[in-house]
């Protein structure tokens, strides 16, 4: 019963994918790919256009992270310029990327996936979601949503608007913040610190009942990029390459975002439209890497933040070396949620967040420039090169989610093989094939620099294609 | 001159001779759609966005070209008009390439204000999606002409108000476009005076500030009439 | 209408887009909790319907891009009372719609091919992975819409006057509609 079982759409992750399970002769699972069905060509269309127009075009990439965007596009527009950005736009930027991360985190936690947490991955696929949370655990919910709410308020105050602000340029950011902005920002960390700890500490006491999970959905081991400050911390704006290996040694220090080309390849393949970007040293596909929540708190020194600080000295004791469980994504990501907060806080306390002089201006200087961050999914690549005019020549994208892509095609192999009983399928093994995928929290918007649904149906397959088992998903 | 007394919309008005439907009607506040029409400038009756109904005439009359006379009764905005205007500003919209989310105009456009005032919720023609580029050689402005409406402000105000006669139009129908001098790109120019006043009449991002990110570029509507005031009046007033 | 709880179904589509209409969405806020009380979320991408069960309002976000998009609207359509173009892109394209003006090959060469250190495939469309149309179209064009909410994203209040006023049997407002 050789055959393909085909998981399609994947849902409650942030765009569109279909997984395949390969079954062999003997009905034994042979191997399995993650596949990304949505492209729309930002590389292409930003073609002809003035680089000042970037931040805005490609923040259409993603409506999750529009902000990443519009930081990784302002950078290399910085680097176009050739300017140094006023000290109170880069707090700008540094407040709303943490207000994003939030937000994004939450949306990932709460939203898509505290609902096979909370409610069990073999609950009713009916009842497994937000609004089945909201039935279940209506004050859980309401903290969640009201958490991603306070991110979305912060990019809402300082931006402009929401979802795609009009708000990053090069050279800086279009307006001033003000101290009633500030004042609003502040009032709501109390129950944004409470909400995290709660969701901290409900996940920990959960780990015990997800042993197999942990174990079997993407724990492999691979090496981890991010990026980090001066000091070897976590920083999400700005810094160096580092790079470490599953035994939680150093790879690589100190490398230039402005050079990835030099360590990081892509590769395309048919049957994706999300590239397979590999470290160069160790070629394709041997390169894999791992970025994002877990990756960063593989290669930090220190997170940066007291509160942080505390949970990553108890993270670090899950594993010896780096933490190769993806599923320990989704404790990473609450622990970044506590950073952001933390940092949130004392930027908000910085007298130079609220300075007047804003944007830095200037002429083109340059004509390559690349603007590199830590987005919510992680290490964000923007290079563009312009001609002497200004107008966008080529531009190359090397977004969190496609770092991610030989990590999750390999977790949701391992997921398969360990969960998936092909002669007997039930939802709830997919479900978890699936939830390898959501560990990884990916955002096919972003990865396609495209962005689910459509209907699922499960089907194994003779080569011949007879059919021999088929399961419909939902109603 | 004579004074000229006529209704618009049920209001009686006054005009004198050779005042239009459309400056009458605006000098009563009633606000006749317009694209090519800006104040100070010739009118050309392009654009068919000022159309209006005159009692006893049969066809439509572009209020910017019309003079006003005794006895005239004119609507504005009835159902045929308003019709006529959307499919107006929906063929402006499938023509070329107006994506308002990355415009640097967003949120300030004349076209979108249009598109948003006549209640056109969607566009029922194909989308032609041509191919067209950016003029950025200048050293201060740019020039898309994916957001170009044709409207010839642009080519007006250079030549009857700078007097540089730097912008003209090329080619017929839609193959037309706005060019600088002898086709030539912009940055080299002989004639531009580098002045602004087309980037300031042009009603879309079309024409714009260089370094300007989306949503930021913003327009001066009135430097015109002052411009035009003081030199046809000598009154240098705001 | 749920034949289980009797209340109006609502389900939210995505194709070609960035799924910042369903982050708008999601900025309803507290609203989401008032929301589960009228409304049966049915299929979404924030739930796990795979196939379409139908709806009584249907939200369909981004603009039709690929061959999936295609099928998979129709058949959205089939099932839903009232269907809703939500957003910029299901409404005029919008930004999916740039690619056009290149070419398809074009598009894909310069993802695949130029910005690629080693080419094993080109994702050109086949088994897995759906085949791009050369023409990316707003939703209109493909299938009858019922309503139209414009803005990239709309705003969270805007989509909030729609779902009440559809639920009350009200024609939702036109005004303050704007693209961009």
């Amino acid at each position: 019963m050789a055959g393909r079982i085909l998981i399609h759409p994947v849902t409650r992750i942030e765009g569109h994918a279909k997984i395949s399970i390969f079954v062999d002769e003997q009905g034994e699972i042979s191997g399995a790919q993650f596949h990304v069905v949505e492209f729309r060509g930002f590389e292409k269309l930003c073609q002809g256009r003035p680089f000042h127009e970037m931040p805005s075009l490609m923040a259409r990439t993603c409506g999750i992270c529009p902000v990443s965007h519009i930081l990784a596009a302002s950078k290399a527009g910085d680097e176009l310029l050739g300017v140094e950005v006023p000290a109170a736009a880069i707090k700008q930027r540094r407040l709303v990327n943490h207000a994003q991360v939030l937000q994004s985190h939450a949306l990932s936690f709460f939203h898509m996936s505290s609902p096979d947490l909370l409610l069990g991955f073999d609950s009713q696929p009916g009842e497994r979601n937000i609004f089945g949370l909201i039935g279940r655990d209506p004050e859980f919910a309401r903290s969640g949503i009201r958490l991603r709410q306070f991110g979305q308020r912060i990019i809402e105050l300082v931006g402009g608007r929401r979802i795609h602000p009009a708000w990053g340029t090069p050279g800086g950011v279009l307006g001033a913040v003000g101290a009633a902005e500030r004042d609003e920002i502040a009032s709501w960390l109390p129950e944004a610190y409470q909400t995290v700890r709660i969701a901290l500490d409900r996940l920990k006491v959960m780990m015990d009942e997800f042993r197999d999970e942990i174990a079997h959905i993407g724990n492999f081991p691979s090496l981890f990029l991010g990026m980090v400050g001066r000091n070897g911390e976590i920083d999400f704006y700005d810094g160096r390459i580092r790079i470490v290996d599953a035994e939680g040694n150093m790879v690589a220090d100190g490398l230039d975002p402005q050079r990835y080309h030099t360590f990081i390849g892509e590769a395309s393949e048919e049957w994706s439209f999300t590239k397979f970007p590999y470290y160069k040293p160790l070629g394709y596909p041997g390169g894999m890497y791992r970025v994002g929540p877990l990756a960063r708190l593989n290669v930090c020194t220190r997170i940066g933040t007291p509160q942080a600080d505390r949970e990553l000295r108890e993270f670090r004791q899950r594993s010896r070396g780096a933490v190769c469980q993806s599923f320990h994504y989704h404790l990473a990501r609450l622990i970044e949620m506590l950073t952001s907060v933390e940092r949130i806080e004392e930027l908000l306390g910085d007298p130079e967040l609220t300075g007047a002089k804003v944007r830095a201006r200037a002429g083109q200087n340059r004509e390559h420039g690349v603007g590199a961050c830590e987005a919510p999914r992680g290490t964000l690549f923007h290079d563009y090169v312009v001609d002497a005019n200004g107008l966008v020549q080529r531009a190359n994208l090397v977004i969190a989610t496609g770092h991610n892509n030989l990590a999750m095609n390999k977790a949701v192999e391992q997921a398969a093989r360990r969960f998936v009983n092909p002669r007997a399928l039930e939802e709830g093994m997919l479900n978890r094939v699936e939830a390898a995928i959501r560990c990884f929290d990916p955002c096919l918007s972003c990865s396609t620099h495209a962005a689910g649904r459509m209907p699922m149906v499960v089907e194994v397959r003779r080569r011949s294609g007879e059919l021999v088992s088929r399961m419909a998903r939902g109603v | 001159m004579s004074v000229k007394t006529l209704e618009i919309d049920g209001r009686v008005c006054t005009g004198v001779t050779g005042q239009t439907i459309f400056d009458v009607a605006w000098e009563n506040r009633i606000q006749i759609p317009r694209i090519c029409h800006v104040g100070g400038i010739s009118d050309i009756g392009a654009c068919r966005m000022c159309l209006v109904e005159i009692e006893g005439r049969g066809r439509l009359h572009a209020a910017c070209m019309t003079p006003v006379e005794e006895g005239m009764v004119v609507r504005t905005a009835t159902e045929r008009l308003k019709r006529h205007r959307r499919l107006i500003v929906e063929l402006l919209l499938a023509e070329r390439n107006h994506v308002c989310a990355v415009c640097v105009t967003n949120g300030a456009c004349e076209l979108q204000d249009l598109a948003a005032e006549l209640g056109i919720e969607h566009v029922r023609l194909r989308y032609r999606f041509p191919k067209l580029g950016v003029d950025t050689s200048h050293e201060r402005f740019g020039l898309d002409h994916n957001r170009c409406l044709l409207c010839t402000r642009c080519v007006r105000v250079c030549d009857e108000v700078e007097g540089a006669h730097t912008f003209d139009i090329l080619g017929r129908g839609a193959n037309s476009r706005v060019i600088c001098d002898q086709d030539e790109p912009w940055g080299e120019s002989e004639s531009c005076t580098s002045c602004g006043k087309c980037v300031q009449v042009c009603p879309t991002g079309a024409l714009f500030a260089k370094g300007r990110t989306v949503a930021e570029m913003r327009k001066d509507r009135w430097f015109l009439k002052y411009i035009v005031t003081a030199r046809e009046k000598r009154q240098w007033i705001r | 209408m749920d034949p289980l709880t009797g209340r109006p179904r609502l389900a939210t589509v995505w194709l070609g887009g960035c799924s910042g209409c369903h982050m708008s969405f999601l900025d309803l806020d507290e609203r989401l909790v008032d929301l589960a009380r009228l409304v049966e979320v049915g299929a979404s991408p924030l739930t796990d319907h795979k196939d379409f069960p139908g709806a009584d309002i249907t939200l369909v976000e981004g603009a039709v891009a690929n061959s999936e998009h295609l099928e998979h609207i129709r058949a959205v359509r089939a099932r839903s009372g009232v269907l809703v173009s939500f957003g910029d892109c299901a409404v005029t394209g919008n930004v999916t719609a740039m690619r056009n003006a290149f070419g398809l090959e074009n598009v894909l060469n310069c993802s695949y091919r130029e910005n690629a250190t080693v080419v094993a495939g080109v994702p050109e469309g086949g088994a897995v992975v759906p085949r791009l149309l050369e023409r990316v179209r707003p939703v209109h064009e493909v299938v009858e819409v019922d309503y139209y909410l414009q803005g990239c994203p709309p705003p969270a209040d805007a989509i909030w006057d729609l779902i009440t006023s559809l639920l009350d049997g009200r024609a939702p407002s036109r005004e303050g509609g704007r693209f961009g």
